[in-house]
């Protein structure tokens, strides 16, 4: 008997869940020990964490906020995906979209039933001008947009920070760094949960259902999985790109509307949250799938809970993010590991 | 003239961090490996450096111990790629958040604390007598004529002149005749890669140690990425790198004596600057120069693992 190692072209889909799986309960035990060597107590942690989340209707309360804007910047980077695009740059979009909503909301009157309408089309807008020129760099001049995306992340953050800071801070003084409490906010309907979250929800499934059961989906994934052989039959690989990434730019915006108008009510630095850059978390647990975004912003909303509780207990937001990349980096690891498969033969006679 | 002089001076301060951080990136991409963990392990070594010169007083035992932080989570990330060939762009997101992370959480403890040493000038005899170039071309720090002159100059002696560099270029070129002439490949990507995860750290820690010396939250702020840009827009050469850092340099300086002598912009406004240069200078040169596209192009395995059996 001899064990043979090999290879596969694609994983199957059971191995696949469970390398994912595995990854993440090893991410964890990983960093439950390193905080162990610091001088905590993780299984006392975790306990706490399980309780806090899942032991009041205030914890999934907490938890159905995060995972609104979570659902969005994750089906943004999957639905980029699906073409082969690498958007980065959600976080930056968000900005853009809260930018365009506050801005509208803030200068233009109006009856709330219009205006809510009105800000959602300028969030969404916000994004798509914010991935525009990655976009057409990619497009026409094969400019890597993983960089271009990423880099105006940045700008969005100063730009959202100088208008809060300066034009548009409160004029009634007295915050010290946000502009005024919008008048328009999207309604609850759970305790602190908007409609929002079932928006957010519905926009993973359109999305989803359009890719899975529209010609233009099936291009589209084509054109993702084998850019040439889409080229070959004559599908217009450089529009669909396009289009898709000016998608991915606008979900993102609209995740940027959502939560200054239902959640946080006012335009203020550092709103996201890292929302854009664990959308790529969530869409990479997802493996792409924009139905599997819901599960993976649900996991990741539970995580980032968990940090938020942690914090009480003396960790920090930078704490859960060095966890966050600890579970991408074993992720990773599981996926390509996934492809392997050992089988056992009898030594060839010779 | 003590306008440009000093424009000039904070132009190749401020460039150096990007330099050396391009530099290492310019080493890990000639051998096919994409690492996006560039701007969390500045953020490793920028803590390293302020932690142990607060400990220790020593800068120069700072920066050797970024270097040597730098090492160890570049084997760690090469190991995961190259050989075990997980996917770069992940593993590079990943790294760059942990990094983030852990340096924030370690850095809790030293946030605002100045450094109580730096690496300070030391005026080359003769040279740094030269109006305005003297002043702010040789009177920098040890580490500038490490980062412009020295490092660049042997990177690339070692790349285009040696037999040795022909061979760490096929290993990012074409891995599979590479294999075939009995080069080494796995090898020559491990070691390359994590040197250039080390020098990525270093330049950390000289943010820290030379530049701005005090550690802050985001004190890093997407040079990592800025630098990752660089690399592509130096045509994968240690020489364009450096110029292209000092180029940025300059937008940088300008930034600074914006806000010095109060021009009508804002702040924030200006810190913008960087950023929109660089997407400008990586989207300019390839629309205007598309002649230049073949010979700045990337190595053609760049971000492809190399499977031996299906050779």
């Amino acid at each position: 008997m001899a064990i043979r190692i090999q290879r596969l072209p694609s994983a199957s889909p059971a191995v696949a869940f469970a390398a994912r799986a595995a990854a993440i309960v090893l991410a964890l035990v990983a960093a439950g020990l390193l905080l162990a060597t610091g001088g905590a107590q993780p299984l006392k942690l975790a306990m706490q964490v399980l309780k806090s989340t899942f032991g009041s209707g205030f914890g999934l309360e907490d938890v159905g906020l995060l995972v609104t804007p979570l659902m969005l910047t994750g089906l943004s980077v999957a639905v980029a995906l699906r073409i082969g695009a690498w958007n980065i740059g959600a976080e930056g979009q968000f900005y853009a979209g809260a930018f365009a909503a506050t801005g509208v909301a803030l200068f233009i009157p109006g009856p709330t039933i219009v205006m809510l309408p009105v800000m959602f089309a300028a969030g969404a807008l916000g994004g798509l001008i914010w991935i525009l020129v990655p976009t057409l760099a990619r497009a026409y001049a094969d400019v890597s947009e993983l960089i271009t995306t990423l880099l105006l992340n940045f700008v969005a953050t100063l730009l959202v920070y100088y208008v809060s800071t300066g034009p548009w801070l409160d004029p009634g003084g007295h915050a010290l760094a946000t502009t005024a409490r919008l008048k328009h906010n999207v309604p609850e309907f759970w305790g602190i949960v908007h409609w929002g979250f079932p928006l957010a929800m519905l926009l993973c499934v359109v999305v989803a259902a359009a890719l899975g059961f529209t010609r233009w989906g099936y291009e589209v994934r084509i054109a993702g999985s084998n850019p040439q052989a889409a080229k070959y039959a004559g599908m217009p690989f450089r529009r669909h790109l396009i289009v898709v990434m000016l998608l991915s730019g606008a979900i993102a915006g609209i995740a940027g509307m959502l939560e200054v108008a239902g959640t946080v009510h006012r335009l203020q630095g550092g709103i996201s949250n890292n929302f854009g850059y664990l959308g790529i978390m969530v869409a990479v647990l997802a493996r792409g799938s924009c139905i599997g975004v819901i599960a993976g912003a649900a996991l990741m909303a539970v995580i980032l809970n968990s940090g938020i509780i942690l914090q009480t207990q003396g960790l920090t937001t930078s704490t859960v993010l060095a966890i966050t990349g600890l579970i991408l980096f074993f992720t990773a690891i599981g996926d390509e590991l996934a492809h392997y498969k050992i089988t056992r033969s009898k030594p060839a006679k010779t | 003239m003590d306008l440009i002089a000093g424009i000039l001076q904070t132009s190749i301060l401020a460039g150096g961090v990007l330099a050396l951080a391009a530099l290492g990136e310019v080493l890990a991409e000639r051998v096919g490996v994409v690492n996006l963990g560039v701007e969390g392990l500045m953020a490793l070594g920028a803590i390293t450096g302020i932690a142990t010169v607060v400990t220790t007083g020593s800068p120069v035992a700072g920066f050797l111990l970024a270097l040597a932080v730098g090492l160890l989570f570049g084997m760690l990330f090469a190991a995961v790629t190259v050989y075990v060939r997980a996917n770069q762009v992940l593993c590079g997101l990943a790294l760059t958040l942990m990094g983030t992370g852990l340096a924030a959480t370690i850095g809790k403890a030293y946030s605002g604390m100045p450094a109580p040493a730096t690496f300070t000038p030391i005026a080359l005899p003769y040279l740094s007598d030269i109006p305005v170039l003297g002043r702010a071309v040789f009177s920098q720090n040890i580490l500038v004529y490490l980062i412009y002159f020295i490092l660049p100059v042997l990177l690339h002696i070692i790349m285009f002149r040696t037999r040795h560099g022909l061979n760490l270029r096929a290993v990012g070129e074409n891995p599979a005749a590479a294999d075939a002439a009995g080069i080494a490949v796995q090898k020559i990507r491990f070691w390359y890669v994590t040197a250039g995860a080390a020098l990525a750290a270093g330049a950390g820690a000289y943010l820290t140690l030379a530049f701005v010396p005090s550690w802050s939250e985001g004190v890093v702020a997407g040079r990592g990425w800025i630098a990752v840009a660089l690399v592509i827009f130096a045509g994968y050469r240690p020489l364009n790198a450096v110029l292209a850092a000092l180029l940025f340099g300059v937008i940088t300086s300008l930034g600074f004596v914006g806000q010095a002598r109060n021009w009508p912009i804002a702040a924030p406004i200006l810190s913008m600057l960087p950023y929109l240069g660089t997407i400008a200078f990586i989207i300019v040169p390839v629309v205007a120069w598309r002649r230049m596209r073949q010979a700045m192009a990337a190595p053609a395995a760049l971000g492809i693992p190399y499977y031996r059996d299906v050779r």
